[in-house]
């Protein structure tokens, strides 16, 4: 039985070597045929992650739509190839590959980081330009991949913008919460320094573990502390917990919490009266970008929906790609990436997009959101 | 020392916690030699059917809960949840009473996975919010603030503490519990229905553990379907703290777990809250397995 397997795996092994092979050679070159073009979408459209995804895929059919009314670009009409990734780096892998396949000009897409990662390897070797829409793990452009562009701002962006809104306000002592999950610990370590580097303190560096319910030791800890400002990294539950018995308590200093716990749940859970004057470091939903009005209408008259979190950028995302096809003037790998790489000033909604030597975003995304009323408002 | 004192309060509340719930693991080991590890679900079962049972009286009836109502409630949740921990016993443990003690083990991880997944089912997986809100009033000792909602909480737990503790020794049926703890077979010829007494064990505990869990809603304010699992692991630790199959163990040793986290917290810092609840743990089954009110050759209950 063993050694079958055995033998199957080398099968498969040298199979995705030499389907690999194939493909980077078939990479470059005009991929556009008839009078469509063909552009991947990698996209979680099913599992647990399928509700975002969706509303991203409904964001850049949106923008097709549009493209496609007013003439098409390079006098072709735009065709989307949609391939599921599910958030699972193996589905990812063979969807990458199956877009690849196609022939897609560039894809659009990339929702969690773990299956963006090895995707962006696939195209990286098909000399394909992927833009990134959510995925913002700084893992992405580590990579030093040419052919991958972040519209998506990152964890340290969203430190910055934090650490930045705590010294506008005068906080000088901060406290720090995480939940030891991957990702509140990489937020944590960035506001730490961003913070330090404000010329700011961070007073407390504290682990919770988030399937407790009781925090209340630890904030009889902070209270002793008096910090000016507190920002917890993790997610909504034990952030709406802990904001409760933050106010119990009577700790001093305002509450931000990280876009893990950008969710109403949040005020919810908290009550509307303690999740008063909370305040969130994340990238706005379309609902509170100013000039955003006519997408969100349009958006919610198409799909009976409201806009979810990463619908903007995904909607930006599928503009800059056929901004550049213009700029390019051709279909051709290297001068779309060239294009891209070149972009100046593009004007998406809620942001203006011009990359970094890293081909992340030079101009941060994120935004500070503070809760009046029991609703999210856009602070900063 | 008002800090000292606030989170000697803080500690107070969590211990709680963890002394009602580790009186139900204590319980049932004392009497069958069985890990329940499926103990922190009733827990959790306690906690949703208080939030059913709310939520209906509160909302969709149009009444507004009372003091009278939350305590109808309380009652009637721990009675059903009791009446649970009987089926449970019933149907998974029972037909394995003579079995080897590894098959019932691996039989109670399943009925509190079993248990787990059917909450998810029937109340979904996200998180829920409790429909009460508790006032935030309380009183200052000393500069350390403790609100009523917390006396309350003491105070109760106290209440079915010693309501357990009279039950077990001044009735006939805390004396046949007593008894089978020593010696089950000699019990049954001594014509003590073994089993009746069994299902009124996992009675009592399921019955504990749903009063911690709806207590624990209407504190905290929100439930999800996995909130039994991490206090039941710690519920345990407690229980083996004290002394397994020791009663007055499992309320001592949930009030040091509860002091030892939350001073361990502010001294060490929060990461090391869980490190120090399960190295006690380990350092206790290295050094004193029989915990610490634990004698070699005890009287179980």
């Amino acid at each position: 039985m063993r050694k079958h397997s055995m033998i199957a795996l080398g099968f498969v092994l040298v199979l995705s070597l030499f389907l690999s092979a194939c493909s980077s050679k078939t990479g470059s070159g005009d991929n556009a045929s008839g009078d469509e073009i063909l552009v991947g979408v990698l996209l979680p459209v099913t599992g647990n992650n399928a509700t975002d995804g969706k509303d991203m895929l409904n964001a850049m059919k949106m923008a097709v739509e549009k493209i496609n009314s007013d003439g098409g670009v390079l006098k072709k009409k735009i065709k989307l190839e949609v391939a599921d990734d599910g958030c699972d780096p193996q589905m990812a892998t063979t969807a990458a590959n199956k877009l690849v396949s196609k022939k897609v000009v560039a894809i659009v897409g990339g929702y969690c980081s773990g299956s963006t990662l090895p995707a962006s390897g696939v195209f990286h070797n098909a000399n394909i330009p992927m833009i990134v829409a959510a995925a913002n793990s700084s893992e992405l452009p580590k990579q030093g991949y040419d052919t991958l562009f972040l519209i998506n701002g990152l964890v340290p962006d969203q430190a910055q913008s934090g650490a930045d809104y705590f010294k506008d306000k005068g906080a000088k002592n901060i406290a720090i919460i995480h939940d030891n999950s991957a990702y509140a610990k990489d937020l944590a370590d960035f506001a730490k320094k961003s913070v330090e580097e404000n010329g700011g303190k961070t007073i407390a560096f504290e682990a919770i573990n988030p399937e407790e319910k009781d925090f209340g030791s630890l904030m009889t800890k902070l209270k002793s502390l008096k910090p000016d400002g507190t920002y917890f990294t993790g997610y909504y539950a034990a952030g709406g917990l802990m904001l409760k018995q933050f106010k119990q308590k009577g700790v001093s200093g305002s509450f931000m919490v990280g876009d893990g716990s950008y969710s109403p749940d949040i005020i919810q859970i908290a009550g509307s009266e303690a999740a008063n004057d909370l305040l969130v470091t994340a990238t706005p939903t379309a609902n509170f970008i100013p000039g955003a009005e006519e997408f969100v209408n349009n958006y919610k008259s198409k799909y009976n929906l409201s806009p979810g979190p990463f619908s903007a950028l995904s909607y930006n995302g599928m503009n800059l790609l056929v901004d550049a096809l213009k700029r390019a003037d051709s279909t051709d790998q290297d001068k779309l990436k060239k294009a891209l790489k070149e972009t100046k000033a593009f004007e998406g909604i809620g942001q203006v997009i011009e990359f970094s030597d890293k081909n992340t975003l030079n101009q941060s995304n994120f935004h500070v959101m503070k809760v009046v009323g029991g609703e999210f408002t856009l602070e900063k | 020392m008002d800090v000292f004192l606030q989170i000697f309060f803080d500690g107070l509340v969590m211990g709680a916690f963890y002394s009602l719930i580790a009186l139900g693991y204590t319980m049932v080991y004392g009497i069958i030699k069985l890990l329940n590890f499926a103990h922190g679900d009733f827990y959790m079962l306690g906690a949703f059917i208080g939030y059913a049972l709310l939520s209906f009286i509160t909302g969709d009836g149009g009444l507004n809960a009372g003091l009278l109502g939350i305590g109808a409630v309380f009652i009637i949740t721990m009675i059903i949840v009791g009446l649970a921990g009987i089926g449970v016993e019933r149907i998974a443990y029972r037909p394995l009473l003579t079995a080897p003690r590894l098959s019932i083990l691996i039989t109670a991880i399943g009925v509190s996975l079993s248990l787990e997944y059917a909450s998810m089912i029937g109340w979904g997986a996200s998180y829920k919010v409790y429909p009460i809100k508790l006032s935030k009033n309380g009183l200052e000792i000393i500069g350390a603030q403790i609100s009523f909602a917390q006396i309350g909480l003491i105070v109760l737990s106290a209440l079915l503490m010693l309501g357990l503790r009279l039950f077990i020794e001044k009735t006939i049926y805390g004396k046949a519990m007593r008894a089978i703890a020593l010696d089950q077979s000699a019990c049954s010829l001594m014509g003590i229905n073994v089993y009746r007494i069994i299902s009124l064990t996992f009675f009592i505990g399921a019955f504990l553990a749903a009063g911690a869990g709806i207590m624990s809603g209407v504190y905290y304010g929100t439930i999800n379907f996995m909130m039994g699992f991490i206090i039941g692991l710690k519920a345990f630790t407690a229980a083996v703290l004290g002394g397994i199959g020791n009663i007055t163990g499992a309320m001592i040793g949930g009030l040091v777990l509860g002091l030892v986290e939350s001073y361990g917290t502010y001294y060490l810092g929060g990461s090391w809250k869980d490190v120090l609840a399960f190295g006690i743990l380990i350092l206790f089954l290295v050094f004193k397995p029989t915990g610490i009110l634990g004698a070699k050759e005890m009287e179980r209950m």
